[in-house]
Parts: C-alpha cells; sequence; structure tokens
C-alpha cells in the first residue's frame, strides 16, 4: 500500500530511475566504458558524435582535443561525481545530524553555542570557503570530500534543529526522561526515528548540490588530480574548442544537469512521501 | 418543518470526491429567532453543516446532492460571490478557537472596523463609535481602550466576546456557532452561552448551535438534532430529546455523561466506534445497529425509516419504543471500593512555585504560580484537582514529576523528599498519564513496545517473551485485544490510544499515577470508557490517583476527594460529595453553578447583572 503512494509520485519514479542510473554507471564505469578514460587515439582528435556529419562508430560521442573518447570519460567522470556526492553528503550529514541533535534536543546554552556556529559558518562566502581549504589541503578526489563537508554540514545542522525542537516537544519524549532513559537513549530511540524521513531527503537534495560543487572545483582546476576524469573538468578542456566542437562542451553540462536535476526531483518527492501532513491527508 | 424557516436544509448529501458519503440525507430547519442544535461526536460530519452554508468545506468534498435555503434564497444556487454578500452580513459566524480566529499583527479596532465597514458603515468615526456600542452591549469593559489593543492582550473569554460582537454586528438573520465554548474555561463557558442567547433575544436573530455536549445544548436551544455516522438520527424539542430521547444513540449519549447530582451511576459503554466514511458505505441497515443495545436482525438489513414519534419529535429507528428501557449494566460489585490506606503517597506543605522573569533592563520578578499548598494524598485514594486554566494544576504535576524545581515548602512523594531524593528514585513509583494520546505514544513504535517502554533501561532486561507476556497482561488490564500489541498507535482510536496511555503508566506498578485532563480531549461515549476503566481500577486498587481535571463530573465520578484550585492555591479540599454538594468558598459555588448549567427558569435577568463581569 505504502509502495503504491510511493510509485504514484512521478518526481520521485522519474529523478530516482535516473539517479539510480547514474550510481549504476558510477560503479559500473570500468566495464561499461568503451576505452580507458586517459587512453588517446591521435587519430580522432575532436571528433564529433555519432550523428553528426563527421562522426564514426568508433567514438560514439566523439573524442577531446587530445584524442581521448567522450562517452568513456562522462562514465568515468560520472564515477567521480558519485565517489564525492556520496562521501561528501554523507559527511555532512552525520557531522550537521548530530550537532543538530544535540542542540534541539539539550537546547540552552548548547543550542546556543551550536546555532551561533552555523551562523558564523554561513555567513562566509562558501565557494570561497571551499577553495581556500582546496588550495590550504591541495588537489584531491579526498580533499574535495573533505571542502564540501566542512562547507555544507551547516545546512542540515539548520534545518534538522528544528526537526528536532519539534520532536523535542511531543509528550511521548517527556515520558522516555520520565521512566529513566538516559539523554543519549532518548536520542537514538525517540528522537532519531522521527528525523530520518527529512534527514534522508536532504541527503538527497544534498547529493545533487555535492555535484555542482565538485564540478565547479574541477572547472577550475582545484578540484580532483589532472588525471582523474571530472565533468567539471571536461567542460574546461573543452572551453577552449567550444566553437569547432560544441559537443564537448555540451555533453558535459548535460551530465551535470540531469544528475542534478534527479537527484532534486527524488529528493523532493521523498520530501513528499515521507511527510507525515501529506500521508495523514489520505484518510480525512 | 414550519412554512417559514431562516434557514432550510433539504436532504443534503456531502460525499468526497471517491464518492463516499460524509452527511446523508440531512433535513434540519430553523424557525426565526429560534436556536437549533446540532449535536453530535467527532466524526459524525456535524462541522461540515456549517461548512456547507458558509461555503468553507475542506478541498475533496463537495455538495452532491440537496439544497440550503436562506430566507427564500437558495444558497447552493448561488454565484460564489452573491453568497459571499451575504455571509458576514446576513449570516455570522462565531468561531471554535477564539484565539486564533483574529489576526493577531492587527488591533481588535481594526479588525471589527474592516468587518463594519464590509457591512456598509462608510465612515471611520461611525465605525469606531458602532464598535464601542457592541463591545458594551456584550459587556466588554472599557471598549475604547480595547479597540486599540491586539488579541494576544485578551483573554479568551474576551476575545469570544468580541468575535460574538462581530457576529451580531451587522443584525444577522442567522448565526451559526460552531463548538463556541469548547476551546474556554467552564466558568467563562457559562457567561458565553448566555450572552448569546441574550444577543439572540436582542437581536431576534435565529442561531444554529454546534456542539458535542448533550448538557450545553438542552441549556441554550430550543430544538435539537442528533446526527450520528452522517445521519440525522433523532430531531425534536431540546427537552424532549434530553429528558425522554426516542432514540437509542440519543439515550446511550445522555447516559454516557457522568452527572453532577444524584447517585454516580455507572456510565453507559458504547461498543466499538463510530463507523468511517468508507465503512458506512457497507453497511446496508442502520449505521449505529453494530452498537446498539436494542438492536435485532432488522436494523442491520434495512435502513430505518425516519418518522414522527409525537408531534415535531422525529426519530430514525426502527424501535423507538425501545429506548427507554436501555441501561447501563450494573457493577459487579457496585459501590464496594476499596478504603484508602493510612500512608501518604503525597505530602505537600507549604508548597509553593515561584518563577524569576527578567525584564529587559535585567531586574528580576518573581511571579508565583504556586503559593502554600497544603494536601495529603494517602495509598489507594483517588483524588481530583479541579480548576480553571491558569489556577496551577499544571505545575503542580510538574512539581510533583519533577519536571520543575520545588521553590518554597516541602513535597514528600512516596515517602521520600522530592528536592533531595535523586531521580531515579521515583522513575518506577511515580507515573504519569499524558492529556493527548496522540503526543504521548511514539507513532514509530509498536503498541507492545510502548507499553512496555518503562522496562527498557532497567538493568534486568526482560526476554522477549516475558515482556510480550507483560504487554499482553497491561492490555488486559485497559481492556484491550492482546492482539492490539503488534499495531502502531495510527491504527487504534482515540479512546484505545488513551488506554494504552494508561497501561504504559501501569507497566511498573507505580504507587502514584498522576493523570492531567486524561479526557478533555475525548468524546462523550469515549470519556465513559475511560471513566469506567477507571473506576474498574480503583476497585482493584494498587495505586493511588491525582486526576487533574476542569470537568467537576469528571472527578466526581472517579475521585474519592477533590481539591479546588484557583490562582495557585488551594481555596477548598475535602470529600468530592461534601464540596460539590455544599460548598463553601465561593469561587467553588462559581465553579459547581456554572457546570450545572443555566438554570431554565424566569431568574435569568437577575442573573445576567452579576454574571457580565
Amino acid at each position: 500500500m505504502r509502495i503504491w503512494s510511493w510509485l504514484s509520485d512521478p518526481g520521485l519514479v522519474i529523478g530516482g530511475a535516473i539517479a539510480g542510473l547514474v550510481l549504476a554507471c558510477a560503479v559500473c564505469a570500468p566495464w561499461l566504458a568503451p576505452y580507458h578514460p586517459n587512453d588517446q587515439d591521435l587519430l580522432y582528435i575532436l571528433a564529433p558524435p555519432v550523428w553528426a556529419p563527421d562522426g564514426a562508430a568508433e567514438h560514439l560521442l566523439g573524442t577531446d582535443s587530445l584524442g581521448r573518447d567522450t562517452l568513456s570519460r562522462l562514465i568515468f567522470g560520472a564515477r567521480t561525481a558519485m565517489e564525492v556526492a556520496v562521501a561528501a553528503s554523507f559527511g555532512a550529514m552525520a557531522l550537521g545530524a548530530v550537532l543538530a541533535h544535540l542542540a534541539g534536543y539539550f537546547g540552552g546554552r548548547v543550542d546556543w553555542l551550536i546555532s551561533r556556529l552555523v551562523e558564523i559558518w554561513l555567513s562566509f562566502p562558501p565557494v570561497v570557503l571551499s577553495m581556500l581549504l582546496i588550495i590550504g589541503l591541495g588537489v584531491g578526489t579526498d580533499k574535495v570530500i573533505l571542502a564540501i563537508v566542512l562547507v555544507d554540514w551547516t545546512r542540515f545542522c539548520r534545518v534538522l534543529r528544528s526537526e528536532v525542537q519539534v520532536v523535542r516537544g511531543q509528550d511521548y519524549v517527556s515520558f522516555a526522561r520520565l521512566v529513566g532513559f538516559a539523554h543519549m537513549r532518548v536520542i537514538v530511540r525517540e528522537i532519531f526515528p522521527a528525523t530520518l524521513p527529512m534527514l534522508i531527503t536532504l541527503f538527497s537534495l544534498q547529493m545533487g548540490i555535492s555535484v555542482v560543487v565538485e564540478a565547479i572545483l574541477s572547472f577550475v582546476a582545484m578540484g580532483v588530480p589532472a588525471d582523474v576524469p571530472a565533468w567539471g573538468q571536461m567542460i574546461a578542456d573543452a572551453r577552449i574548442n567550444m566553437f569547432d566542437a560544441p559537443w564537448g562542451l555540451a555533453l558535459p553540462i548535460l551530465a551535470i544537469f540531469v544528475t542534478v536535476l534527479s537527484f532534486n526531483l527524488f529528493g523532493d518527492g521523498l520530501r513528499r512521501v515521507l511527510d507525515p501532513r501529506h500521508r495523514a491527508n489520505g484518510h480525512v | 418543518m414550519t412554512s417559514h424557516s431562516i434557514l432550510q436544509i433539504e436532504s443534503l448529501d456531502i460525499a468526497l470526491r471517491s464518492g463516499d458519503a460524509i452527511l446523508t440525507g440531512v433535513d434540519l430547519a430553523i424557525a426565526p429567532g429560534k436556536v437549533l442544535g446540532v449535536i453530535g461526536e467527532s466524526g459524525a460530519g456535524k462541522s461540515m453543516i456549517g461548512a456547507a452554508i458558509a461555503d468553507t468545506l475542506p478541498p475533496g468534498l463537495a455538495i452532491s446532492r440537496g439544497s440550503i435555503r436562506f430566507d427564500g434564497l437558495t444558497l447552493t444556487d448561488m454565484t460564489a460571490r452573491t453568497r459571499r454578500d451575504l455571509l458576514g452580513r446576513d449570516i455570522g459566524f462565531i468561531p471554535q478557537e477564539p484565539m486564533t480566529a483574529l489576526n493577531p499583527t492587527l488591533t481588535v479596532g481594526q479588525q471589527i472596523g474592516r468587518h463594519l465597514a464590509r457591512i456598509g458603515i462608510a465612515n471611520r468615526a461611525t465605525r469606531d463609535k458602532r464598535a464601542i456600542e457592541l463591545f458594551s452591549e456584550v459587556g466588554l469593559d472599557r471598549p475604547a481602550q480595547l479597540l486599540k489593543s491586539y488579541p494576544h492582550q485578551l483573554s479568551g473569554g474576551m476575545l469570544q466576546r468580541v468575535l460574538i460582537a462581530m457576529a451580531f454586528a451587522s443584525n444577522p438573520r442567522l448565526v451559526i456557532a460552531d463548538e463556541p465554548t469548547t476551546a474556554l474555561d467552564v466558568t467563562i463557558q457559562a457567561k458565553v452561552v448566555e450572552l448569546i442567547a441574550r444577543m439572540r433575544q436582542a437581536h431576534d436573530t435565529s442561531v444554529l448551535f454546534i456542539t458535542h455536549d448533550l448538557q450545553l445544548a438542552a441549556d441554550v436551544c430550543d430544538d435539537v438534532a442528533v446526527l450520528y455516522a452522517g445521519r440525522i438520527v433523532e430531531t425534536g424539542r431540546a427537552e424532549e430529546i434530553i429528558d425522554a430521547p426516542r432514540h437509542p444513540y440519543s439515550r446511550c449519549l445522555s447516559l454516557a455523561a457522568p452527572n453532577l447530582d444524584g447517585p454516580v451511576a455507572p456510565l453507559m459503554i458504547l461498543p466499538k466506534a463510530m463507523p468511517g466514511a468508507v465503512e458506512r458505505a457497507a453497511m446496508r441497515g442502520c449505521a449505529f445497529a453494530p452498537r446498539c443495545p436494542a438492536a435485532d436482525e432488522a436494523c442491520t438489513r434495512t435502513p430505518p425509516p425516519r418518522r414522527a414519534v409525537s408531534p415535531g419529535h422525529v426519530s430514525a429507528c426502527h424501535y423507538p419504543e425501545r429506548t427507554s428501557a436501555i441501561a447501563p449494566p450494573a457493577r459487579r460489585n457496585a459501590g464496594d471500593l476499596a478504603a484508602p490506606g493510612e500512608a501518604a503517597v503525597l505530602r505537600a506543605q507549604g508548597l509553593g512555585k515561584a518563577y524569576r522573569q527578567h525584564d529587559w533592563l535585567g531586574r528580576v520578578r518573581e511571579v508565583e504560580a504556586l503559593r502554600g499548598l497544603d494536601f495529603t494524598v494517602r495509598e489507594r485514594e483517588f483524588v481530583g484537582i479541579v480548576g480553571e486554566s491558569g489556577s496551577g494544576k499544571s505545575t503542580l504535576t510538574k512539581l510533583i514529576v519533577g519536571l520543575e524545581n520545588v521553590t518554597s515548602g516541602t513535597l514528600h512523594v512516596v515517602g521520600l523528599d522530592r528536592t533531595s531524593t535523586p531521580r531515579e528514585r521515583f522513575f518506577d513509583q511515580v507515573q504519569l498519564v499524558f492529556q493527548d494520546p496522540q503526543s504521548a505514544l511514539n507513532p514509530r513504535r509498536r503498541i507492545g513496545s510502548l507499553v512496555t517502554q518503562s522496562l527498557e533501561c532497567r538493568g534486568n532486561g526482560l526476554a522477549a517473551k516475558a515482556r510480550r507476556e507483560l504487554a499482553a497482561e497491561l492490555l488486559a488490564k485497559v481492556m484491550l485485544p492482546p492482539d492490539a500489541a503488534d499495531r502502531f498507535p495510527d491504527q487504534l482510536s482515540g479512546g484505545q490510544k488513551q488506554r494504552v496511555n494508561i497501561a504504559r503508566a501501569l507497566c511498573s506498578n507505580p504507587r502514584l499515577l498522576i493523570a492531567d485532563e486524561i479526557v478533555s480531549g475525548l468524546d462523550v461515549s469515549v470519556q465513559a470508557q475511560i471513566l469506567e476503566l477507571l473506576r474498574g481500577l480503583r476497585e482493584q486498587a494498587s495505586f493511588s490517583l491525582l486526576l487533574i481535571s476542569h470537568d467537576l463530573a469528571v472527578v466526581r465520578h472517579v475521585c474519592d476527594r477533590v481539591l479546588v484550585m484557583c490562582k495557585g492555591e488551594i481555596v477548598e479540599q475535602g470529600p468530592v460529595e461534601q464540596v460539590f454538594g455544599a460548598p463553601r468558598h465561593p469561587y467553588t459555588m462559581q465553579l459547581v453553578a456554572a457546570a450545572r448549567g443555566r438554570p431554565r427558569s424566569d431568574d435569568r435577568h437577575a442573573r445576567e447583572a452579576s454574571d457580565l463581569s
């Protein structure tokens, strides 16, 4: 019954399907990609995709200025994007959620401290902050992940804190305290299950955001190292020849666009089906 | 009914988009200057009648058949625009919750000014004058200053007066009052009802009075219609329906309400719950038949005809004559209550609680929420606390369970000093039953896990099997089937949830149970179930109960002794019968008088002067 109501939400189904596809590409990249992403085929430089007049079947989506296969680079780029997105979103979620639960549950000084920290953090321009971090830490996939975690945990913290406060006001939380549950137990057993739907939704939205941030950082060559294929890097490379070979620019942009859109649709759909108020409307 | 009615509703059907009926074949008529009460429990569809007239049906609901005629005009055929012009001018409304009905960002004067402008007073000065007139008419003091105040500066009773003044401002032909007193305190309730009655006389307005309270309807209304599962089951003169009902449901309702006079009789308990819209569609016979004590085979097969049992008294029952024979089952060991023990479970001496407030200069001001309370609750004794909102009842519970600290005096709970003993010592001994079961039960836990929750953090981790057995035992204590243990709270009705709530509190065999307004949000028939359950538990009497309620009859039905609280002090205490039968403190007298309702006599005018404070 629950599953059926989920399937009747088009945003959730379409978003979930595309997001799932991107994730599958990322996992199976070595088997899916026709070439190694860094292999150069100097006979075909800036080859157009197969549907263009000069297209060749060897390179379905054409090649870039170094003769690297665009399709393979897109697929491996998905791998990088997903690796960063999953790890960074998870990290940001963990950090943000823990602080949000502490702030929302204990209130008072703890709340004051954490809320002020979030506010200070948020007043710093996020792109500048992440670039500063990369400059300080150096390039690398793990550094990109760390930069995103340190920038985006505030989003989780803010939204979840108010959610925790609502649940905190419920009588069942007071009851758990009155029968002698320890604070940690109350948070884990009584509050966390109630905030979990919101957490999952935010996670999905954060995936989309992380993909964008990773693309921005690789575009300015402050993201992953040069030998790791990434969508942002592909855009940067194709920029020089954008009038001769527009496809090289359009395809990675399309990949980013579709991926982010699908995670946003999925997240929005999750918010709709997991929202108890929405579900309550089902039976009057 | 009569040839000339202000409001005439004919065979009105309201249905969900799915086709399931919310209201079926509703016929109502209000004669000029009369008050018609619509009585029903939650889910009966009583508010939908008001919403249909006001064109404010919730999304997904629509009128599928029938007509609403107002003063010769057919509302259901009108364009939205003409209808809107009529509303507020010829049809006034008194809402359920005065606190949320006014915009908190505008002054009372601005809001009543807008309303007066809408009904055609163009001049600002005239509007103010009229508003002041109206405010004095509804008994509000210093009306001129009131215009400049914001809604949050007024009490609930004052706001309801403002709204009543607005409803009657245009001398409407009809006023719809949807549970106008439910959100208010008892003593204010009485005054508001009085006021509506007086305004109706002064303006010669008809009133559609929607309520769940039978007693209130008896006081206010000329005629009454009883609604059950979307159908009107009985209509007639108010006294007849209250005193000599001819439909089993009406009779059961009045038997289910505890009374303040006469012997404490067992309450009528209706099995099961009112069928929902979908269940009703599958029923062929009378919707009340599965719960009806007088039903037989025929009732479940054919729908009962609606016919007059006497002039002006219509009942939709196959056997209206059986109604008077319905009586609640006698108690097994009536009157034999376990005598309270001698040991004190709760003892307060000079107990006080003060809150410190800081103003913007940092100056500290003390606000006393409780002052010098002296009382004792003995073992196995059931004690009620009555008082209005703001009397300190809830603060007292918080002190007892340890959610707040005592600031003066001493409080001994289960023989231990509350202030100096560590919290852990009280966990199993004192339990609290929360008011709102919806909020008190974690919706993500199963009932079985909920009722045994208090064992979870104890050292002796109970085996799964023993825990299940305990859960079944506790559920049996509150008369729930053992298979309820596997369900989630949302799958239970309000009354069942409240019973789970009680079962959970009994899990650790507490010596003191505190019940904070545990029946106030429940329907009459569900309240009866809970009250009878408490009576039953009292016979076994393994614990003391502190029952906090605003409803004197509820306290009388369950408790031995009562404490009357007013503004943070105990003004009177003693055995229930003595306090309610012969109150000595003026505040108690006022409470008892308000709870007894308006005497249906001619001394009304004499009382008015003293009531309008």
